[in-house]
């Protein structure tokens, strides 16, 4: 393996002449140091909620901050103002690299940036004041959705333009992830805040349920997967297992990941048909992510002991079970005997929280622990406090989880006894969000130390400027 | 008020009908340019060192 590394080193450098390039990356900072806020002022949004299960009370009944306005706001600020802002950032991080130029356009780019900063400021008022379209993650009024698809288009023209002036003809896999991430959005996005307005009752909820899905899996799945495939052999310094393995694990997500959204709506009004297809493509997705996870569990065959102290390696491969743990979740929730006892339950939650927070966040995360040191030309600030934020978001995230998951199966065994008053049902489970708040409070603490560690490596930078 | 259900279904399909095509087309093409072929794994050794990549002027 590594004589073949040291050809293609060879051959490159026999190819190429010429100044060594510089990546600005400019762009990819604004993003990140913006979605790390994000993160960090959203989590005390994420505890609230969570305390407000256990104590509805709490607040009393200030508007702004009553339930209905704060959950839309945690929803879009994770969704968009962190880790979407946190998967550009990298995106503009790892293109240009890839690609072997600079970015199309630093000044395109940082203007996307102001943009989608103020897109999640205007979002901020908007939901608070209760200016909101009731449709679950399409919560944004009319004006924020028209700027997040030109701030989108921005970012679009600028990824596509760089990959058009590539070096070389045969593009790393994450390229192709993050083309697909940029097609599949706007595709997702115009269908989940534009079509569905035109649409009502069953057929609208249809729309929106594509879209809810399609919004983890045609945005954040392909755009996390990139990362990961990406940052996994850089942080393990281990070429990938099988770059056309990887390939394989693309076009099958291309082909069978965007019929899956109606599993949600089973022993609802829509077509037999229909609820039937979503089955048998939701169970198909078992293929891409068999083929992405091997690859990566591959990768990592003889680096295992890596982990040990190497924290962005820590996040990536736990990452990389959780996904395996969602995506197989996923396919079984689509089976019509299990969705009758978890859907619409608090077993939905504690899925998609393992999607988005266990596995796609963390790849962020790790991106960022891998990323910013790099950008800054500093080592990061403390490695025992990358440890602490990757502990506190594991044991957080997986009380979280797990008590969702547990809690979901028993509401919904409760739900199908019609003997069982429905409000006994919201008393039950009062243990279970208990457990949830005090695992909110765990994962917060990780994020405040990931926030504060990355803070101190950039302020620090001068200080600590990294080994030539 | 107009009922636009059909409309927005069809809008939607067939967004989904046009990007499965583009799926399609593009598969076809990477399967053209060798990307499941003997040198498909080339990418992945060249961009460990892409941090190391002098500039091509073209």
């Amino acid at each position: 393996m590594p004589e073949e590394i040291n050809k293609s080193v060879d051959t490159r450098s026999s190819a190429a002449s010429g100044p060594a390039l510089v990546h600005d990356d400019t762009t990819a900072k604004w993003f990140l140091i913006s979605s790390i806020a994000y993160f960090f002022i959203v989590g005390i949004i994420a505890v609230t909620i969570a305390a407000k299960f256990v104590w509805p009370s709490l607040l009393g009944t200030v508007q702004y901050l009553t339930y209905g306005r704060l959950r839309p706001l945690h929803v879009n600020g994770m969704l968009f103002g962190w880790l979407l802002a946190a998967d550009m950032g990298l995106s503009f991080f790892m293109v240009p690299r890839l690609c072997a130029v600079k970015l199309w356009s630093e000044k395109l780019g940082v203007a996307t940036a102001i943009l989608w900063n103020a897109i999640i400021l205007g979002a901020v008022v908007s939901l608070l004041m209760g200016w909101n379209q009731g449709l679950e993650y399409a919560e944004l009024p009319m004006p924020l959705d028209i700027a997040v698809v030109v701030a989108w288009i921005m970012f679009g023209v600028n990824i596509f333009m760089t990959i058009a002036s590539r070096k070389y003809d045969q593009m790393y896999v994450s390229i192709w992830y993050i083309m697909g991430t940029i097609l599949w959005t706007a595709f997702v996005y115009l269908t989940g805040n534009f079509a569905v307005l035109f649409a009502t009752g069953t057929n609208q909820a249809n729309l929106n349920w594509m879209y809810v899905h399609n919004a983890v899996g045609l945005i954040f799945t392909p755009v996390g997967l990139a990362i990961a495939y990406y940052f996994i052999p850089k942080a393990s310094n281990t070429p990938l297992y099988s770059h056309k393995l990887s390939m394989i694990g693309f076009w099958s997500l291309a082909f069978v990941y965007v019929w899956t959204g109606a599993h949600h709506m089973l022993h609802g009004p829509i077509s037999q048909w229909l609820q039937t297809i979503s089955i048998a493509f939701s169970v198909m997705l078992l293929i891409p992510v068999w083929a992405v996870v091997y690859n990566f569990f591959a990768t990592m065959k003889g680096q295992w002991h890596q982990l040990k102290d190497n924290v962005p390696l820590k996040f990536l491969m736990s990452g990389v079970v959780f996904y395996l743990l969602t995506c197989f979740q996923g396919p079984m929730h689509s089976l019509r005997t299990v969705n009758a006892i978890v859907s619409k339950t608090d077993w939905i939650p504690g899925h998609a929280h393992m999607a988005v927070l266990g596995a796609f966040s963390f790849f962020a995360i790790a991106g960022c622990y891998h990323m910013i040191p790099r950008a800054f030309k500093t080592t990061i600030f403390s490695e025992a406090l990358a440890n602490w934020s990757f502990w506190f978001l594991m044991f957080g995230g997986l009380g979280f989880f797990v008590t969702l998951w547990l809690g979901g199966f028993w509401q919904g065994w409760q739900w199908n006894n019609p003997s069982i008053p429905f409000i006994d049902t919201v008393i039950a489970l009062k243990p279970v969000w208990i457990v949830r708040f005090f695992s909110g409070i765990l994962m917060f603490l990780g994020i405040v130390s990931f926030g504060y560690n990355i803070m101190a490596t950039i302020l620090g930078a001068k200080d600590r400027p990294a080994a030539a | 008020m107009q009922d636009y259900v059909y409309p927005s279904i069809y809008f939607s399909y067939s967004l989904f009908a046009l990007l499965a095509g583009g799926a399609l087309y593009f598969f076809v093409k990477s399967l053209k340019h060798g990307y499941l072929g003997k040198d498909s794994e080339e990418p992945k050794y060249r961009m460990l060192h892409d941090d190391e990549q002098p500039e091509v002027r073209k």
